[in-house]
């Protein structure tokens, strides 16, 4: 097997383990010094922290699994390459020597080519999500090994490099963590622009409950392809944006009912933290571009997690909700626009502005 | 049978050839690369292509000519293209409920069908670049990526030759 994707000659020796993983930032989780350790010492087995599981094997990253990723078995059978017997019997043939994936092209279901680029695309879809931030203490288990078998090693840095890059291309595009986690609620405009094709698909399956991974799961789609999905479908106005969570959510209606906010909704991602399409409710438009800086304050704020992480921190405290999408887990990022405390917040911050 | 290593080198021995690459477009994902980037750097070549690939693919321009039914059935493919997707889009679990009119117009091929794009060729005067979708592996959301000199390549031979080894990708 080649070694994963090529391009840069290894992780830079020199400078030391951690330093080959790049700068680690404040929000990165503290999965990642220790996949360093295990890259630099070239360790086999599997790392599961909240987010799910990374196997390594010669210290190099040949599966990933997180509840979060419809993982390799949905992702092939939704393109209708390999039907659900196929897989059963492969697993049952090659299963216990761990050798699934070469049984596969071997026994002539799959193509070998489509296969690596299946599974590495399930591979970062799932890594992802095991290397959110907030992802709290990680568990290594020595030797363990996943029946698949390795198909095309990546290095334990190239995973981590594109997680980060993922994380800032959801950011770039929307910067509002709370769309990958809430339950899709769809908006008509008659000024959004047209939905391109594979969002058509998405937006098809918002019914104001699923969330987008349980979406992705629907369609035989990687997670994240979805999340980025969403966060273009919010961008255009298609797709309504939450607010950010704060510590009284509740299951909410949707927001309101005027349809076209005097918030843009074009695609304007740049610098719009505080727009955001849907009306805020009964504290009403004038008081719209301050009263956003009220909420991002008493939401501990969601600024920070805005590079795309699945959840605003402090989420990861309250009730249970992890930092990253569950599909049993209610949903997160909807306010009661009727709040109480968010009614009295903002009668205080009036008050104090009023004596500005 | 053949691998994306093997496809990438056999791209490679193309007469021109400067690099290749492997690229999931839909999330910016570079699965593998040989040779040389374009512009020295193959993590902004593989963000550029995914944004080119996701324009091709998304862009109604380029498929079928009419939006597509407010029922979900998708319009006739575009002629010389891809196979006509399933009806309705065909992806498991489809709402009971389309959005009520045609308010919103379809990209090609409905929800979920085949991406109506099979390759782009791109001139410039140091070389040619050539960007093939790989049908019917992840719902054709990766692109395989061949650039060559100018002086020496030979388009029509290398879109034909990518063509066979892209194909070559699903073969068992």
């Amino acid at each position: 097997m080649s070694a994963g994707v090529s391009g840069s000659p290894g992780p830079g020796g020199a400078a030391g383990p951690a330093a080959s993983m790049g700068p680690i930032a404040p929000a990165d989780p503290a999965l990642l010094p220790q996949l360093a350790r295990l890259a630099a010492g070239r360790a086999t087995g599997a790392l599961s922290g909240e987010g799910g599981v990374l196997y390594l094997a010669g210290g190099r990253v040949v599966h990933a699994e997180s509840p979060a990723a419809p993982g390799l078995e949905i992702l092939l059978s939704a393109a209708g390459r390999l039907p659900a017997e196929g897989w059963r019997e492969a697993v049952e043939r090659a299963g216990a020597r761990r050798e699934v994936a070469r049984h596969l092209v071997e026994s002539g279901r799959l193509g070998g080519g489509e296969l690596e680029i299946c599974h590495l695309g399930a591979l970062f879809d799932a890594a992802y999500f095991v290397l959110a931030p907030g992802g709290g203490r990680a568990r290594f288990r020595p030797g363990a090994a996943h029946w698949l078998g390795p198909v095309r090693p990546v290095p334990a840095e190239t995973v981590a490099r594109e997680s980060r890059r993922r994380r800032a291309l959801l950011a770039a595009v929307w910067p509002h963590p709370q769309v990958d986690t809430a339950p899709v609620v769809r908006r008509t405009s008659v000024r959004a622009p047209a939905v391109p094709r594979r969002q058509r698909a998405v937006l098809d399956l918002a019914d104001g409950r699923r969330t987008a991974v349980e979406i992705a799961r629907l369609l035989g789609r990687p997670a994240f392809h979805t999340l980025l999905d969403l966060r273009r479908l919010a961008a255009a106005g298609h797709v309504e944006t939450p607010r950010p969570r704060t510590s009284g959510a509740a299951r909410a209606a949707p927001a309101g009912p005027a349809p076209d906010p005097p918030t843009p909704d074009g695609p304007s991602p740049a610098g719009s933290a505080p727009a955001r399409p849907g009306p805020p409710g009964p504290a009403a438009a004038p008081a719209a571009p301050a009263g956003l800086a009220a909420p991002a304050g008493l939401a501990a704020p969601a600024g920070p997690a805005a590079s795309g992480g699945s959840g605003p921190p402090e989420a990861a405290e309250a009730s249970g909700a992890p930092a990253r999408p569950h599909p049993a887990e209610p949903p997160a990022g909807l306010t009661d626009p009727a709040d109480p405390d968010l009614h009295l917040l903002r009668r205080v911050r009036d008050a104090l502005e009023a004596k500005l | 049978m053949p691998g994306i290593d093997a496809c990438l080198a056999d791209a490679m021995a193309l007469p021109g050839a400067r690099g290749a690459a492997v690229i999931e477009w839909t999330s910016g994902l570079t699965l593998g690369t040989v040779g040389e980037p374009p512009n020295g750097d193959y993590e902004v070549t593989a963000a550029e292509l995914a944004e080119l690939a996701r324009l091709a693919a998304e862009h109604t321009a380029f498929g079928s000519a009419e939006p597509g039914r407010a029922d979900g059935v998708p319009a006739e493919g575009p002629p010389g293209g891809t196979s006509g997707g399933p009806p309705g889009g065909g992806f498991p679990g489809a709402p009971p409920g389309a959005p009520p009119g045609g308010s919103v117009a379809y990209g090609s091929g409905g929800p979920g069908g085949p991406v109506p794009v099979e390759d782009l060729l791109l001139t410039t005067r140091t070389g040619y670049h050539l960007l093939r979708f790989v049908e019917d592996t992840l719902d054709g959301a990766v692109v395989v990526y061949l650039w060559l000199d100018r002086e020496n390549g030979n388009l029509a031979l290398a879109r034909l030759r990518l063509r066979d080894l892209v194909a070559g990708l699903a073969l068992i």
